[in-house]
């Protein structure tokens, strides 16, 4: 095509526009869904992370989430394999943190993915009030143990952005 | 395997009002090229308005949407620590030190979960299935002499998932024997579930179902079932109407917003009719069909009855009940001796909301008795853990029975460890509250007491303020409990009131005390109770010098676990003059039902103990008055377990 014609340069600006508008209308909606919740830049860290989410409606909005806390859990499930190795006497509490990360890789993901592709979001707002509770439940067992928890951090992470992604659900209610 | 042409056009022969409009696909449509008029300068002004609005929409972008110094890193925030609560001493009391009450934390801690603590939780004599996950009671009915249950069951795993009907017969609501798996998610239209459902039973005997299936695209559509053998009483197999879906959401009316459709009932036209909840925006709606054959349906104009702000309406039931006699009604029956419950699960808040009114047969409407308390902000059938409820008219004993899902309040990693979730609550029948006129009454089905072994009487203690009795028991995992508590008219009388608020979930249970209360019992207790559960009333005194009585349960200290909920439920019970106050507590391992004032105010709670558990659970009666004595009379029966 002759780049130089009108109709060439309005079809292109036309396209433009219309990305840009559609990108813009995509943000409000992240901006808004993050608002109200309880961190919401980590909120929108969340959801900017995933390129997806500039195109997604809330339901994607949530799915994205939803991927977050699995991609965390699988993360926290290979560093207690390898504080198994590093640190073998922490291995009672470590055990039960493999326990509970799997309650939420195995059971509270799948759960809530179904969840919100069914449109029936209150199964996934409990699978991520229970994600939120098992990162507790690992933290503690350390202490229980009489130990200092080495992954206060990843616990932490998990916690909060769990209650994020609860949230972000309870929108769809 | 569906064709397309299933999709577009699933009923051809019937008249739908409506068409089943496919789902979108999801391509964007290219924009068409503008059409350009030969002249220049028309050219040019259409750049120059376009380059302005492209500029404008640059512009228009309010900010950066990253703060710039964005802490990649997250704060560490606390882990919350288990609430230590530290109750308020006795002050002089019967021999209890301060130390009995303080939950021990470090050595006394035993976790994780032991198959031991974990088996223990299983019921006696509540319905559950062997393993795995359960949800919503579906198509409970009397048939050939057999009560069915059909439920939502996961069979794959102790969370929710894809969902199928699980089905149990019983001859006495108690004992159940356990059925193959009733529908399975073996068409397009319930590939993704088969979800809750409704059991009526024509005049001619005739069962049918009507259940809310999940798409292959998950779309919310009502899909008709029967049994495959209608002689059948056990109720085995099952078919699927070839037609279904036999509705799909109207306009309007989200692909997700449209499930759980009633028991029918007849129409003054002699049609059926049911109710299918839905939601607009945030206002929790009942939408009305009407239907000769449960194969067409005619939507009608309005709602039956809608309330702002209550959001999705999940599981409505609508049902009539009787002014004057103490039987239930069957679903159909209508005339100036009844009055219309309509009752919805809020999605919000995971509670089943009831309300009583008065239903217009030919306008398909519901209008309630008292409008501050409407559907989902009124009362509840139950103040503790209870939703999905669904009743029905059993015909072989004249009486409306209620079934509730009860979820599990622990941790998904114990449920993964225990291989199972969720349980049934016992069923109950409904009436309307002949005194009060204005609630009504949940009882246990009188089948329970058939369990009732061993009884243990106490007879007229008196407890005074601050007292402590346990209560010598053979066991205290399976028990059924109705106990009498008196006030002393004295101190009551002489006490000054005090407008003073007191909430159940906010004041801080058993150990707040106050001058009329709380008294009562305390179930699944350890000895030193490190754990337990009490269950008991708190008399408010106003300044008018009215009483107002609560209900409460409190699991604050029913475990010395930290991964189980531990909150405070209850409400007011009405109590009318001369009423003495008595309570009913079915206390099944994980499961305890207390009931009030004959069944004015019911709460069901889960409750996980570490240690009150096997022979080391005890049971305790209290007053933690401060000022007034209390006289009880309790009665405890040891439950002997059911088929379950």
């Amino acid at each position: 095509m002759k780049f130089s014609s009108p109709l060439t340069i309005l079809s292109l600006l036309l396209l433009l526009q219309q990305t840009l508008l559609s990108a813009m209308a995509d943000t409000q909606l992240i901006k808004n869904t993050c608002k109200g919740t309880p961190s919401s830049s980590l909120c929108l860290k969340i959801l900017l992370a995933d390129p997806k989410s500039q195109h997604a409606d809330l339901t994607g909005l949530a799915l994205i989430g939803v991927n977050a806390i699995n991609n965390k859990g699988l993360k926290i499930i290979k560093q207690i394999v390898a504080l198994k190795k590093s640190r073998p006497e922490l291995r009672p509490a470590l055990d039960h943190c493999a326990e509970v990360y799997h309650a939420v890789v195995d059971a509270d993901v799948p759960s809530s993915r179904d969840a919100l592709r069914g449109g029936v979001a209150k199964f996934a707002e409990d699978g991520m009030a229970d994600s939120a509770v098992e990162a507790q439940v690992c933290e503690r067992s350390f202490g229980e143990h009489g130990y200092t928890s080495p992954m206060t951090g990843s616990n932490n992470a998990m916690h909060d952005v769990a209650n994020v992604v609860r949230a972000i659900i309870r929108k769809l209610l | 395997m569906a064709s397309s042409s299933d999709l577009e056009n699933p009923n051809a022969s019937s008249a739908l009002p409506y068409s089943y409009t496919p789902l979108p696909d999801g391509e964007q449509t290219a924009e068409p090229a503008v059409v350009l008029h030969p002249k220049k300068a028309v050219a040019i002004l259409v750049c120059a308005f376009l380059s302005v609005g492209f500029l404008v929409a640059l512009i228009g972008n309010s900010g950066p949407l990253l703060p710039k110094n964005l802490n990649t890193n997250v704060a560490p925030s606390t882990v919350a620590t288990p609430a230590k609560t530290t109750p308020l001493s006795r002050g002089v009391d019967k021999g209890v030190s301060e130390k009995a009450f303080r939950p021990k934390l470090g050595a006394d801690n035993s976790f994780p979960w032991s198959s031991n603590m974990l088996d223990w939780q299983r019921t006696g004599f509540h319905f559950q299935p062997e393993k795995n996950w359960m949800n919503d009671p579906n198509g409970p009915v009397f048939y050939k002499g057999w009560y069915h249950l059909f439920y939502q069951y996961h069979p794959d795993a102790p969370v929710w998932g894809k969902i199928v009907w699980g089905h149990a017969v019983s001859k006495d609501l108690i004992n159940w024997r356990h059925l193959p798996i009733a529908m399975e998610t073996d068409e397009w239209y319930d590939e993704q579930g088969v979800w809750t459902g409704s059991a009526t039973i024509l005049p001619d005997g005739q069962l049918v179902v009507l259940y809310t299936g999940s798409t292959n695209e998950s779309v919310q559509v009502q899909n008709l079932a029967y049994p495959a053998d209608p002689n059948d009483p056990l109720l085995i197999n099952w078919v699927k109407y070839p037609g279904n879906p036999v509705l799909v959401p109207p306009p309007g009316i989200d692909d997700k917003d449209f499930r759980d459709p009633t028991t029918a009932w007849k129409t003054p036209e002699g049609k059926w009719r049911i109710t299918i909840g839905s939601k607009i925006n945030k206002t929790g709606i009942s939408l009305v069909y009407d239907t000769v054959d449960f194969k067409t349906f005619e939507l009608l104009d309005g709602v039956l009855h809608a309330v702002p702000g209550t959001g999705m309406w999940e599981c409505v039931d609508f049902y009539p009940i009787s002014k004057q006699a103490e039987n239930g009604l069957d679903t159909s029956v209508d005339g100036p001796g009844v009055k219309h419950i309509v009752k919805a699960s809020m999605d919000d808040d995971r509670h089943d909301y009831y309300a009583i009114g008065t239903y217009d047969a030919y306008k398909g409407k519901w209008t309630p008795d008292n409008p501050t308390l409407d559907v989902g902000i009124g009362l509840r059938y139950d103040y503790g853990i209870y939703y999905a409820s669904k009743t029905f008219y059993d015909q072989n004993k004249n009486r409306r029975v209620l079934w509730s899902w009860i979820k599990e309040t622990d941790t998904e990693a114990s449920d993964i460890s225990k291989g199972w979730a969720s349980l049934m609550g016992v069923p109950r029948t409904i009436l309307l509250d002949k005194k009060t006129k204005s609630n009504i009454i949940q009882w246990p089905v009188e089948e329970i007491t058939a369990l009732r072994t061993d009884a243990t009487v106490f007879k007229k203690l008196v407890l005074e303020a601050g007292a402590l009795v346990p209560l010598n028991l053979p066991a205290a995992s399976q028990l059924d409990i109705v106990a009498e508590f008196e006030l002393d008219e004295a101190t009551v009388q002489r006490l000054n009131g005090a407008d003073v608020a007191y909430d159940c979930a906010q004041n801080g249970g058993a150990a707040t005390r106050g001058a009329l209360g709380p008294f009562g019992l305390s179930v699944l207790a350890h000895d030193g109770l490190v754990e337990h559960t009490p269950v008991y009333f708190y008399v408010a005194k106003a300044v008018d010098g009215s009483l107002k009585t609560f209900f409460c349960a409190d699991q604050s200290r029913s475990s010395t676990a930290t991964d189980v909920d531990k909150s405070i439920y209850g409400n007011i019970v009405p109590v009318l003059k001369g009423e003495k106050l008595s309570m009913r507590i079915l206390v099944d391992h994980s499961i305890v039902e207390s009931f009030a004032q004959e069944g004015r105010t019911c709460i069901t709670s889960r409750v996980y103990p570490t240690k009150a558990i096997y022979n080391n659970a005890r049971m305790f009666l209290f007053n933690n008055a401060t000022a007034a004595t209390v006289t009880a009379s309790v009665n405890v029966w040891q439950m002997k377990s059911a088929d379950i």
